[in-house]
């Protein structure tokens, strides 16, 4: 009974939703770091992911689906049977890897034009700050093209996956507007 | 959905299958949403797997959208929807190619998952991984491996097993965590008890991982010798598939080196007494397989005790048992069926089995075992039974009298009135009528003393048969075998009744028949009545009937009695295949549009006894061809095919006797399209294929002699195995063995220009001979010109002049053998005692072979047609009697042999003694058996 009554207040509130985050980016740059530092807080050591991890998780009485895809070439044509229902994507960008900006920034905005995908926000992760000749949320802003987004709420937070630096921010700024314009 | 269609998807009996689009949808709205919901998603799943168990398929496209939406399920932490999501992911592993999507989720499953869903995620490992993701899994199986829960031991084993194929480094990695998993005895984990109920392991992760180590050693004699060794010395192997699995490695190594077997013996002896009746059974189809081939090796002791064991095996109450029981016992029926005597009781017992499956079994065993004794009684028996079974195992029991009838033409008259009476007062089809006929039409053409009673009681039949087929043949039959009886009239009259009463298929057949009578030499006044009848059926409404009586009447009353018997009585036939192939030639050679007729000449003919030859051969084949597949049954795949594949032993390979048929006629058709031998005429006789080889040899060779009236011609087959060499002008040079007596006179040869890889060709060589038997050996040379070849072009470079080479090849022989064509004669004591000049030879062969082996060899030697199923030796006695009979191929002069071959300690001992019209024919043949 107890807790027929709970989700039936969930359900007034819309606190039951459940909310479905993509994590995408090329390979090796930190996405399912970034994952389990959200979900369990710590830094896990991690293989180059074949397929894709899920795991859902309570932040600020929302309950996040979060997806996180493999980024390797041979994954990325499977990323859009992922996309439907999908409330905004996190982006995730090695920032110390110049030589693949360009192919990041190919992937970000072909991703991006799916019908699908039209409503949700975008949160990029400039990650990987913590290494030495890494560039700045600014730089990597410019690379990545991100100013010609047009109707779309976007936002580049400089992060480090292994210090925890800048996640939860990115995260706040991504709920925030997920309320304001989904909820 | 509302609960009207769901009751209808549930009631599990009604057998509908849900409707294929509905699930799919189903499956996509409800997979998608968020949150999942569970329960719904799980029956959801558990229909589809129904549908796909129902051999449903769903188009690729729609494959990859479930398999996509099946893995959206993996946020839900709910362990039994995760056994369900791995089901179905298995099972769409097959339709959908992405399913290497779900390897990061199962990996993470296997590691953290609860016991509950570890197994599961690790036996669908074995189909998201590839070669190259597979070494990423390697930490997790090999830690699987050694758990202590024998559900995820087991699962890891299994998938290790399926990984070979696909990344065997990987799985080597881990042989010895698998060798402990055999000895580890694993039961259930204690915390996993729910209430007082608790599961006994069976042990089944020692069948595993004995499966899989096997998998990983079995090209190691020396490891797998060790490993039987050490599991079946120690009491810790359980489970009893794992017994069973020892026991067939112990078989495969057994098989691979027959010496390995005596060192086995005390264990096999040991699993006899097992207490489980699956090992027992395994272990007596070992040794009873083993000693089928190798029967010098197996101590009687060990087998009369496996028989023993059968034995008591067909006492058990269990019908899978008794089955696995009788069904080893059929295969030694047919081996050495006297050993099997003993269990005759319980047999006759089974009989009366409720189990229709097993008390046929019984019967067919039965008779097979049947000794000239015990035959009437047991026909009796089956008289009793034939008329309460289905016509299934009707037509088996038919089958089986059949075969006792061509073994036991003595006993012709007991198995005659079994046949006459479930033909008369047998309930049944066409199809069980059918097989009676057959078994009473072979009687009467292979034991001619049976003949006036069966045709007697076959006209009785046709009197109320309602199977226009059968009446046919049956006509057929009477008109072939009637007007050589003592009373030919009698079947007049019941040839007539037909012609008066039935339908026109059955008349027409019934005029040629009645017209066979005519000529009958028994009783010359028939002919005028049949003249009289047959010009009272002219007049018949329909036309075919017409037509053949009018043709009859033609013939009977033509004044030469040659023609007229030749049309009517014909005594040959012609060699379809032959015939066959030499109307296609003339039908695309239509060069005059068909001006000039048909030459029939060239189209072998072969009478009627060559013809009963070749069909008593065919059946001695077919029997032959069941008791080597009984031997080979359990011989491992492959590891006893590298005999050498000739035809050199009789038993040879087993491919069916048509195939050898064809090959002879294709011979014989290559021969005539060569314009060299042209002049030579017409070929008389082709010999088998001898290989002349090894046949892993770089250039394979085999030889095919070919006599012709005044010629004689070698064939040799040549393969030349290299990949990258041509030979160029191959020949092969005969030297006699013997030069200063060499007879035949070689006239030319005919060499192959260029022999590609990979390719056969032929080079004849011709001798001129008299028109005697002549018998040499020669002495043969292969030579060529090797080139190398430009893999481009497939061309030999340019201005590479190769070098000439020579290679040895075996001697081949022309004996007197290859004069003769097997021939039938029905009383072959009569024909044998008949024939004047005879002959005897004796011969004494120091080595140790088998009685079966020197009839194999004899037979194949001579030609002839072994006859009162005297081809097979009786396992246990060291003596038999061989009764061969031929005819020459030259002139047609019979010839019967009867070898007495005795074996002692010293080896063995022959007597052949021969009997022919020819004397040199004669002498030559028996001088040349072995």
């Amino acid at each position: 009974m107890g807790n027929l009554f709970s989700s039936m207040f969930d359900r007034l509130w819309g606190v039951n939703k459940e909310l479905r985050i993509l994590i995408l980016g090329l390979d090796g740059a930190g996405k399912t770091t970034i994952l389990y530092r959200l979900q369990i807080g710590e830094v896990v050591t991690t293989k180059p992911t074949i397929g894709f991890n899920v795991e859902t998780l309570s932040y600020k009485n929302l309950k996040l689906n979060v997806w996180d895809l493999g980024g390797q070439t041979s994954i990325r044509p499977y990323w859009r049977c992922y996309y439907a229902d999908t409330s905004a994507v996190i982006f995730v960008v090695d920032s110390t890897d110049k030589d693949r900006m360009a192919t990041a920034s190919k992937e970000l905005h072909l991703m991006l034009q799916e019908e699908e995908l039209q409503d949700a926000a975008l949160l990029v992760f400039a990650n990987k700050q913590d290494q030495v000749g890494a560039l700045s949320a600014s730089e990597v802003s410019k690379e990545l093209n991100l100013v010609e987004l047009k109707d779309r709420s976007w936002s580049i937070v400089a992060s480090s996956a292994i210090k925890g630096e800048g996640i939860t921010e990115g995260l706040d700024w991504l709920i925030d507007v997920i309320k304001e314009e989904q909820l | 959905m509302s609960t009207h269609t769901y009751k209808k998807f549930e009631s599990g009996d009604s057998g509908d299958l849900p409707d294929k689009m509905t699930i799919y949808q189903d499956c996509m709205t409800q997979f998608n949403e968020s949150p999942v919901n569970a329960k719904r998603c799980r029956i959801l799943i558990s229909r589809l797997l129904r549908l796909l168990a129902n051999g449903e398929v769903f188009p690729e496209t729609e494959a990859t959208a479930l398999f996509f939406s099946i893995s959206k399920l993996f946020q839900h932490p709910n362990d039994s929807l995760r056994q369900a999501v791995y089901l179905s992911i298995k099972e769409l592993s097959g339709i959908s190619e992405d399913v290497l999507m779900a390897t990061s989720s199962i990996m993470k499953d296997v590691q953290n998952g609860s016991d509950l869903v570890k197994s599961n995620a690790i036996r669908s490992l074995s189909v998201v991984l590839d070669e190259s993701t597979a070494f990423s899994a390697e930490r997790m199986l090999k830690s699987a491996v050694v758990s202590k829960n024998p559900t995820i031991s087991s699962a890891s084993l299994v998938t290790s097993y399926h990984l070979l194929p696909i990344s065997e480094n990987t799985v080597k990695r881990f042989s010895n965590e698998t060798q402990e998993a055999v000895v580890d005895l694993k039961p259930f984990p204690q915390q996993d008890i729910i209430g007082d109920y608790y599961p006994n392991s069976t042990f089944i992760t020692q069948y595993h991982a004995l499966g899989l180590l096997y998998q990983l050693k079995k090209n190691d004699k020396m490891s797998l010798l060790k490993l039987v060794r050490q599991f079946a010395d120690s009491n810790n192997l359980k489970n009893q598939l794992a017994k069973v699995q020892l026991i067939k490695i112990v078989n495969e190594l057994v098989q691979r080196d027959p010496q390995l077997f005596p060192q086995f013996q005390g264990l096999l002896y040991h699993w006899l007494s097992n207490k489980y009746e699956s090992v027992q059974i395994e272990v007596t189809k070992v040794i009873t397989s083993f000693a089928a081939t190798n029967q010098r090796l197996v101590s009687p002791e060990l087998f009369a005790v496996a028989v023993q064991t059968l034995q008591s095996l067909l006492t058990v109450p269990r019908v899978t048992t008794k089955f696995a029981a009788l069904r080893i016992l059929n295969r030694l029926s047919m081996v050495s069926p006297d050993k099997i005597l003993i269990c005759n009781p319980e047999l006759e017992s089974l009989i009366n089995d409720s189990n229709r499956n097993v008390s046929t079994y019984a019967i067919t065993i039965l008779l097979k075992t049947g000794t000239e004794k015990n035959i009437s009684s047991l026909i009796s028996t089956i008289t009793k039974f034939i008329h309460e079974v289905s016509d299934d195992f009707k037509i088996i029991i038919i089958d089986a009298v059949r075969t006792l009838s061509l073994n036991f033409p003595q006993e012709w008259k007991a198995i005659l009135n079994f046949l006459i009476d479930v033909l008369k007062n047998g309930e049944g089809g066409f199809k069980f009528k059918n097989n009676i006929v057959e078994a009473l039409i072979d009687i009467v053409s292979f034991v001619p003393q049976s003949k006036e009673l069966a045709l007697e009681n076959l006209c009785d039949f046709i009197e109320d048969c309602e199977f226009n087929e059968i009446l046919v043949r049956i006509l057929h039959l009477l008109g072939k075998e009637g007007p050589f009886t003592s009373n030919p009239s009698l079947y007049v009259r019941h040839i007539y009744n037909r012609l008066v009463l039935e339908n026109s298929i059955i008349r027409s057949a019934a005029v040629v028949s009645l017209s066979k009578f005519a000529l009958s030499k028994k009783d010359t006044s028939l002919r005028k009545s049949i003249v009289s009848l047959l010009k009272r059926i002219a007049n018949d409404p329909d036309d075919e009937v017409r037509d053949r009586a009018v043709i009859a009447l033609q013939f009977i009353e033509n004044s030469n009695e040659r023609i007229s018997e030749e049309f009517i009585q014909s005594k040959y036939t012609y060699d379809f295949q032959s015939l066959e192939s030499v109307l296609s030639v003339y039908m695309n050679n239509n060069s005059d549009s068909f001006e000039t007729p048909f030459d029939v000449s060239n189209v072998r003919k072969i009478t009627e006894d060559e013809a009963k030859a070749l069909e008593l051969k065919r059946k001695q084949d077919q029997l032959h061809n069941s008791r080597l597949e009984a031997i080979e049954t359990c011989t491992a795949d492959g590891s006893i095919n590298n005999e050498r594949a000739d035809a050199a032993t009789y038993a040879g390979p087993s491919s069916a006797e048509d195939q050898s048929e064809l090959l002879a006629s294709k011979y014989a058709d290559e021969l005539l399209s060569i314009e060299e031998f042209k002049p030579f005429g017409k070929l008389i006789n082709s010999s088998n294929v001898v290989s002349l080889t090894e046949p892993e040899a770089e250039f394979v060779v085999n030889g095919v002699k070919h006599i012709l009236k005044e010629h004689v011609i070698f064939q040799f087959n040549i393969t030349n195995t290299l990949n990258d060499v041509a030979l160029d002008n191959v020949a092969v040079t005969c030297t006699p063995e013997d030069p200063d007596n060499a007879i035949l006179e070689e006239l030319f040869s005919i060499p192959i220009d260029r022999l590609l890889p990979s390719t056969e060709g032929a080079v004849y060589v011709a001798f001129k001979k008299s028109e005697e038997i002549v018998m040499e050996g020669f002495l043969n040379n292969l030579t060529f010109t090797t080139k190398e070849l430009n893999p481009e072009t497939n061309e030999p470079f340019e201005g590479d002049e190769g070098f000439e080479d020579e290679y040895e090849i075996d001697s081949i022989f022309l004996n007197a053998g290859d004069y003769i064509k097997n021939s039938f004669v029905g009383d072959f004591t009569t024909v044998f005692d008949e024939l004047p000049n005879e002959e005897v030879a004796v011969y004494n062969i120091q080595e140790n072979i088998t009685v079966q082996e020197v009839i194999d060899k004899i037979i194949v030697n001579t030609s002839c047609l072994p006859l009162e199923n005297t081809q097979f030796a009786q396992s246990e006695s060291n003596s038999h009697i061989l009764k061969l009979f031929g005819k020459s191929a030259l002139t047609g002069v019979k010839i019967a042999l009867i070898v007495r071959i005795v074996k002692s300690s010293k080896g063995v001992a022959l007597k052949a003694q021969g009997k022919s019209e020819n004397a040199t024919l004669c002498a030559d043949l028996i001088n040349s058996i072995i």
